[in-house]
């Protein structure tokens, strides 16, 4: 495709004097009185990335995020590995947020090979999936919670994420990485206390989110901090390209789930939180609202769920007697050794979804051969990170770690 | 008014040597900064839904933990980095943790007895002293040759200008009640009337927001952000020097609290001299300890609950609000002094 880079470079530079100009920070040139502080890679207040910050007194006049520290190939690995082991690989980015990836890419992968997954496989992926989003959404704000030096919620955030942590456990038997979803279907059907339990949690949670509400979102110092702090307007959120709670905290309403169903979301009645101030504070809401909207999403999902097959009858009719025998007794799917040399007929497919984080794109290329030709893999960090340059400018250097904070941004997932 | 003289040698002597070595002195000053991180940490531990220190000493609940951090840190390698002003690099945490702790020999802690250097106005004396001690802080920002250590600074200089001058008003203000700069009589005013906090509650609440400032604590540790200027103005320095310049906000904390116990919460009241001195000079440190380890407790709570402020917002109430508040508190000392007390 060909992209015509002269007008995008004329369209950023505008837009940057544009937001200058709304800033009004007084500064435009660049000189002696300026500091360039290299926030990173190895600073408290980095994570796995450099901040550049061109610092004139206090005043942030210029900012650059430098991503790549993280950076693992994994589109180009995928082209040597076989279709199936490429899942546990695009769970590895974004380690907070592993089933939407997982779902975007074995969707993908079953668009190319023409397959769906049962029903009762899809409510399973639907509720696993919404765990992981309010188990995302408080690592986020736990980690904007310390940026502001708030230890609190630092540690509450990472002590309720366990609590979503442990209900995954239970259903795929891993912690972080559950590599649960695979093309047809899913690994393990959901155990016979798992319903009782996820209430237990989603009750847990429910409470303790009042206490939040107390302590953080009323705290009178978080709102000082974050109100109309790195206030991201809706134009400038549609032209950036902006995604996920980001893009909803700016008034749009948009949401992959609601605008492109997938799994079971078309079955479940849900509402997208949208806030319209754009600011730091509207970001973190935003967060908060999708962890309730999540938790009645998993209730109908749990109440809703079908009987039936974890795994299409396309995958099953390969297993061994032994194989049928262990997912008769047990619900377990062992995969069939056919699967491992995979090959989906020629073709390209692609499949979007809603991560924790924002919209992530996944697109396969099939040459016909157990290897994709070509996987393109658009994280949700990925397109965030431009708000660095963009949201920090003209802002305090203390807000910085506020920006940071409050879009949620994870180096790893941007850079793949 | 039982005054251990200067001239009454041997009691003198050994009263100074208690005084600076062991009861308010340097032996307190260590079990209690101590205590007092090893509680921060446990009430840390205990909003936050985890356990805190626990493993060293686990019988009682991990309180040498913190011994064990300061042998660490002088066990550690101490790295001079190579473009420091290395004079300056070493000597400004040493100066301050001096004049940090140097008040203690001028405030009186026990009924009838004089602390080791007694002067008229020590109230006066004691301000002038603790606030040489952020000039130190300052030197030591600008000598470590790093940006981040340098913006520190800078910042503990903005904040601590728009601090210290309400902390000093509010302090001054009730010496107008009590018509005197020397703090023995600032308690013995108290024991005939109400104590401080109630006679000026305004007063009080600045010193006390002041206090949290020019100690570091939170929602004011801003010179030392972490996830904005890794360790502030002591980014540079690692082991014993480390320690030291992480334990110089609890020492200024301490001798703070004992300041605002005396003034404000009437020293070592309710007792009063009995002529025992080993009774008076025990039991009214203790109590006045207890009043400082309280204040102490609240001020560290504080990290549990709040966020840090952005520079400009702590400089503004400083010099809005708090100074505001510092005038009002002139105000009511005045008209206590001139129409309810003459």
């Amino acid at each position: 495709m060909e992209v015509d880079r002269g007008s995008s470079n004329d369209f950023l530079s505008n837009l940057s004097q544009e937001l200058f100009m709304i800033r009004e920070t007084g500064v435009r040139e660049e000189g002696e009185r300026l500091i360039e502080l290299q926030i990173g890679p190895a600073h408290p207040g980095s994570g796995h990335m450099r901040i550049l910050a061109w610092v004139d007194g206090d005043i942030v006049v210029r900012c650059d995020p430098d991503i790549g520290f993280v950076h693992r190939t994994i589109e180009k690995l995928s082209e040597n590995r076989a279709y199936i082991k490429t899942i546990p690989l695009v769970e590895r980015p974004s380690l907070l947020d592993t089933t939407p990836m997982t779902i975007g890419y074995v969707n993908a992968v079953e668009k190319l090979m023409g397959i769906e997954a049962p029903p009762r496989a899809k409510y399973l992926r639907t509720i696993l999936a919404e765990i992981t989003r309010i188990a995302s959404h408080f690592y986020g704000i736990g980690i904007l919670a310390i940026f502001l030096g708030h230890s609190t919620g630092f540690m509450w955030a990472f002590g309720d994420r366990e609590v979503m942590i442990e209900l995954a456990t239970m259903l795929t038997g891993a912690r972080i990485t559950y590599a649960y979803v695979i093309p047809g279907g899913v690994r393990r059907d959901m155990p016979q206390n798992f319903p009782d339990q996820v209430e237990k949690g989603l009750r847990y949670i429910e409470r303790r989110l009042k206490d939040w509400e107390k302590l953080f979102l009323n705290n009178p110092v978080v709102e000082r901090r974050l109100r109309d702090i790195g206030v991201l307007k809706p134009v400038m959120a549609r032209r950036l390209g902006i995604t996920g709670p980001n893009l909803r905290a700016s008034g749009v309403d948009y949401d992959v789930r609601m605008a492109e169903p997938y799994e079971a979301y078309d079955e479940i009645d849900f509402m997208i939180p949208v806030a319209e101030e754009g600011d730091a504070y509207a970001r973190g809401l935003v967060r908060f609202k999708e962890i309730e909207q999540s938790i009645s999403i998993i209730r109908q999902a749990i109440k809703k769920i079908p009987d039936g097959d974890i795994i299409s009858p396309q995958i099953s009719r390969l297993f061994n007697p032994l194989m049928k025998k262990i997912y008769a007794e047990t619900r377990r799917v062992k995969f069939p050794s056919l699967l491992a040399t995979l090959k989906p007929p020629k073709g390209e497919a692609m499949a979007r979804v809603e991560a924790g984080r924002g919209e992530a794109l996944f697109h396969i290329i099939s040459d016909g051969s157990t290897n994709p030709y070509r996987f393109r893999f658009v994280t949700p960090s990925f397109r965030n990170v431009i708000l660095f340059k963009y949201l920090i400018p003209g802002h305090r250097l203390a807000d910085i770690p506020a920006i940071y904070g409050s879009i949620d941004y994870f180096p790893p997932e941007a850079d793949r | 008014m039982v005054y251990i003289g200067p001239l009454e040698i041997p009691g003198r002597l050994i009263y100074d040597f208690l005084h600076i070595f062991i009861l308010p002195g340097f032996g307190a000053i260590l079990v209690l900064v101590i205590l007092i991180i090893w509680a921060e940490r446990k009430i840390a531990g205990l909003v936050q839904l985890r356990y805190g220190p626990l493993h060293v000493s686990r019988r009682i609940g991990g309180a040498l933990q913190l011994v064990a951090d300061l042998i660490r840190y002088s066990l550690q390698e101490f790295i001079v980095p190579e473009n420091v002003d290395k004079i300056a690099y070493l000597m400004a945490p040493a100066l301050a943790l001096l004049f940090a702790v140097i008040p203690i020999a001028f405030m009186p802690t026990a009924p009838g007895i004089a602390p080791p250097i007694y002067v008229e106005p020590n109230l006066l004396l004691i301000l002038a002293v603790i606030s040489l001690a952020p000039i130190f802080v300052i030197v030591t920002g600008v000598a470590s040759d790093n940006k981040f250590a340098f913006i520190g600074s800078l910042r503990e200089a903005f904040l601590m200008i728009s601090y210290e001058i309400p902390f000093i008003i509010s302090i001054l203000s009730t010496a107008f009640i009590y018509g005197t700069l020397d703090l023995y009589k600032i308690v013995e005013a108290q024991s005939k009337a109400f104590l401080g906090v109630l006679l000026n509650p305004f007063a009080a609440l600045v010193a006390y927001i002041a206090i949290l400032r020019i100690t570091g604590r939170f929602p004011f540790e801003i010179s030392e952000a972490e996830s904005e200027l890794v360790m502030g103005p002591y980014t540079e320095y690692s082991g014993l020097m480390y320690g030291v310049a992480m334990g110089i906000g609890y020492i200024k904390l301490y001798v703070y609290t004992l300041l605002f116990s005396i003034v404000f919460l009437g020293g070592w009241l309710p007792i009063s001299s009995t002529g025992n001195i080993v009774f008076d000079y025990i039991l009214g440190n203790i109590i006045l300890l207890i009043k400082a380890s309280i204040l102490m407790l609240i001020a560290v709570f504080l990290r549990s609950v709040y966020p840090r402020y952005r520079i400009d917002q702590a400089v503004r109430l400083g010099w809005s609000l708090i100074l505001i508040l510092s005038g009002a508190a002139v105000a009511w000392s005045l008209i206590i002094r001139l129409i309810i007390w003459r």
